[in-house]
């Protein structure tokens, strides 16, 4: 405690040097925090919206993930309905959905356009999509239609624009069945939607499973997509589930999520990298105004040491020396991290869309009791080491040279 | 040459045959040439010679806070030549006390911190110290000011601070290196008086450096130096 109060009285020696000293730690820590906090929500957002996009688990025909398929359907599942009902049953998953996935043309008439289609169950699907999928006209596709209705379609954005479109237009879709023949079917635009991503607007339809199916002429489905109550349990729900179906095989969302991976992958490097600039320039703040601190101490240091300190203690007063300058700045750090952290909450700032979406999202910061508790430290213990690095030699010098210096 | 007291057997400080040459670039300048001395328990002794001499030196020596080039350093009978940087250390903190010409306080340390310094460093409990750092500074008059500053003190308030600090834990051997250099002489008067008083009341050996004639009244001897040798 001596020793702590002693350091504490030599920070206050030179106020303004210790004061900016502390501000250029808690401007880096603050940094630290606001950047990797950004960093951790857009993690967390890209997460969410791949896992809703894709569901946390996806079963599949053993194929599926690895060989193309010679004909639609080719490696599609059998018997959803009791894989359905038997995954439902496990507490952990909130609900699995089918889906079939298709592609083919649409046209209205005068011109024809690729489209990249999903059928789907629509009372789960639209439900899971949340803020992932905007209805932009009209509405969802019914969750319950009626036998003799003719069939619905959802369309992205850009392909509606491209087909004149709007709720109610009739459309044709012409696909290839299972058996290689093609098919075509006349369906109603019942709304138009967008998923933030102009190219997969371009290109998008939603209907539903009995329509897609009696399109391809099966009543298989491509995949079942499972919604777990809690992304965490993900890994071993996949386990389970790969135990439960051991002739099928079963990806995560982030087997699928290369958006997330890509862009997971290129913060890490960018805030990694400010991240080490940052603790760099507070290194050597600390380092700076120990090493004045060490210079300037010189004769005390030799009568300190003639009255029977060892150099042990002398470097240990420095790094406690260190430890405070860190450790405020980093407390400093932190308050304002909070103090942003809440504004930015409160202010609901947005962010500009990402290259190859046209939607924004919030800019908000996550807290993160582990970035936190990890920044801290590491700027405490970059401080003690700095502290060490400087006043190493001095205390280790010749007590009579330190006595005389000038 | 040599400056040695009578019984050898109990002497406190020994040095025999200590060389020390110092390098000043290309050239050597001895400092100390064959220096031996042999100082008693309680004895109070001024060493006195012009700048350059080898004072400064001999006390540093004597002080343990440098080496010898050559010859041999006893304290108590043990060679300190054979001991450690760290154990060198410890000797100094349990036997040696300093007191400098410019008084060498910590200036963020108030004056019973300064004075306590010494004592915490030897482990001695909270209660201990402040009991021993209240009676030294009552002892010289300074009982009033504990909670000052050094700047806060006057020159002859510091050097009572230093006195204080450099006895308070009862060394056997003071090293003083003109303690009244930078004092006006009634201040000089009074620290003289102190420095003797006390030492003689510890029973602690003084090795002081000093051009100041009023001091060397009172000590038991007084030896001078010249070019590294000893009168």
């Amino acid at each position: 405690m001596k020793w702590l109060i002693f350091a504490g009285k030599n920070i206050l020696r030179n106020r303004r040097r210790s004061l900016i000293t502390i501000l250029i730690t808690a401007v880096g820590s603050a940094g630290i925090l606001i950047g990797g906090g950004f960093a951790l929500f857009t993690y967390e957002s890209l997460r969410e919206m791949a896992a809703r996009d894709s569901g946390h688990l996806i079963v599949a025909h053993k194929n599926f993930f690895t060989i193309d398929e010679d004909t639609p359907m080719q490696y599609g599942l059998d018997n959803v309905a009791e894989m359905k009902k038997r995954l439902e049953q496990d507490a952990g998953v909130r609900m699995a959905l089918p889906r079939v996935q298709f592609s083919g043309l649409i046209s209205n008439g005068d011109k024809s356009s690729v489209f990249v289609g999903m059928g789907v169950d629509p009372g789960g699907e639209f439900y899971t999509k949340g803020p992932a999928l905007t209805i932009v006209s009209g509405a969802t596709l019914s969750s319950a239609p009626k036998v003799d209705a003719p069939a619905e379609i959802l369309l992205g954005t850009e392909l509606a624009r491209q087909m004149k479109a709007t709720p109610g237009s009739v459309l044709t879709l012409l696909s290839t069945t299972t058996a290689g023949s093609l098919n075509a079917l006349d369906v109603t635009v019942r709304g138009t939607v967008t998923v933030g991503v102009p190219d997969v607007d371009k290109r998008l339809v939603y209907v539903d499973i009995a329509t897609a199916q009696r399109l391809l002429l099966t009543d298989k489905v491509s995949t079942l997509s499972v919604y777990l109550k809690d992304t965490n349990q993900t890994d071993m729900m996949r386990s389970q589930v790969s135990t439960l179906f051991p002739r099928q095989s079963v990806q995560t969302w982030r087997d699928q999520a290369y958006y997330y991976t890509a862009v997971r992958s290129l913060y890490n490097r960018i805030f990694g990298l400010l991240g080490i600039v940052i603790v760099v320039m507070v290194a050597f703040a600390i380092s700076n105004t120990l090493a004045m601190a060490v210079v300037e101490r010189t004769r005390e240091i030799g009568t300190l040491r003639a009255l029977g300190t060892l150099p042990r203690q002398i470097v240990r007063v420095f790094a406690l020396e260190g430890i405070i300058l860190g450790g405020v700045g980093s407390l400093c750090g932190m308050l304002a991290s909070l103090a942003i952290t809440f504004v930015f909450l409160l202010a609901d700032f947005q962010m500009p869309p990402p290259p190859g979406r046209s939607v924004g999202y919030p800019l908000q910061i996550n807290f993160s009791p582990l970035l936190y508790l990890l920044t801290t430290l590491a700027l405490v213990l970059l401080s003690v080491a700095a502290a060490w690095f400087v006043s190493r030699k001095m205390a280790a010098k010749p007590i009579v040279e330190a006595l005389t210096h000038v | 040459m040599s400056a040695d007291a009578t019984t050898p057997d109990a002497a406190l400080l020994r040095l025999s045959d200590v060389t020390k040459t110092y390098r000043m670039g290309e050239e050597t300048v001895p400092a100390l040439r064959e220096v031996s001395l042999t100082m008693q328990p309680g004895e109070f002794t001024a060493l006195m010679g012009p700048s350059g001499s080898g004072k400064s030196t001999m006390l540093n020596i004597c002080g343990l806070i440098d080496h010898p080039d050559s010859g041999k350093v006893e304290l108590e009978g043990d060679n300190i030549g054979l001991l450690a940087e760290q154990a060198l250390t410890l000797v100094r903190r349990e036997k040696i006390g300093f007191i400098f010409q410019g008084f060498n306080l910590v200036p963020v340390m108030t004056t019973f911190e300064n004075v306590e310094y010494p004592l915490f460093l030897s482990g001695i409990p909270a209660q201990e110290r402040r009991r021993r750092v209240s009676d030294i500074l009552a002892k010289v008059g300074l009982a009033e000011l504990e909670r000052r500053r050094p700047d806060e003190l006057s020159g002859g308030q510091r050097q009572r601070v230093a006195i204080a600090r450099a006895l308070v834990k009862a060394p056997k051997l003071i090293i003083a290196d003109e303690p009244t250099a930078n004092l006006d002489s009634a201040t000089s008067s009074q620290i003289v008086g102190v420095m003797h008083e006390l030492g003689r009341m510890i029973g602690t050996t003084f090795l002081i450096a000093t051009h100041d004639p009023r001091l060397t009244l009172l000590c038991d001897r007084v030896i001078t130096m010249n070019d590294g040798v000893l009168q």
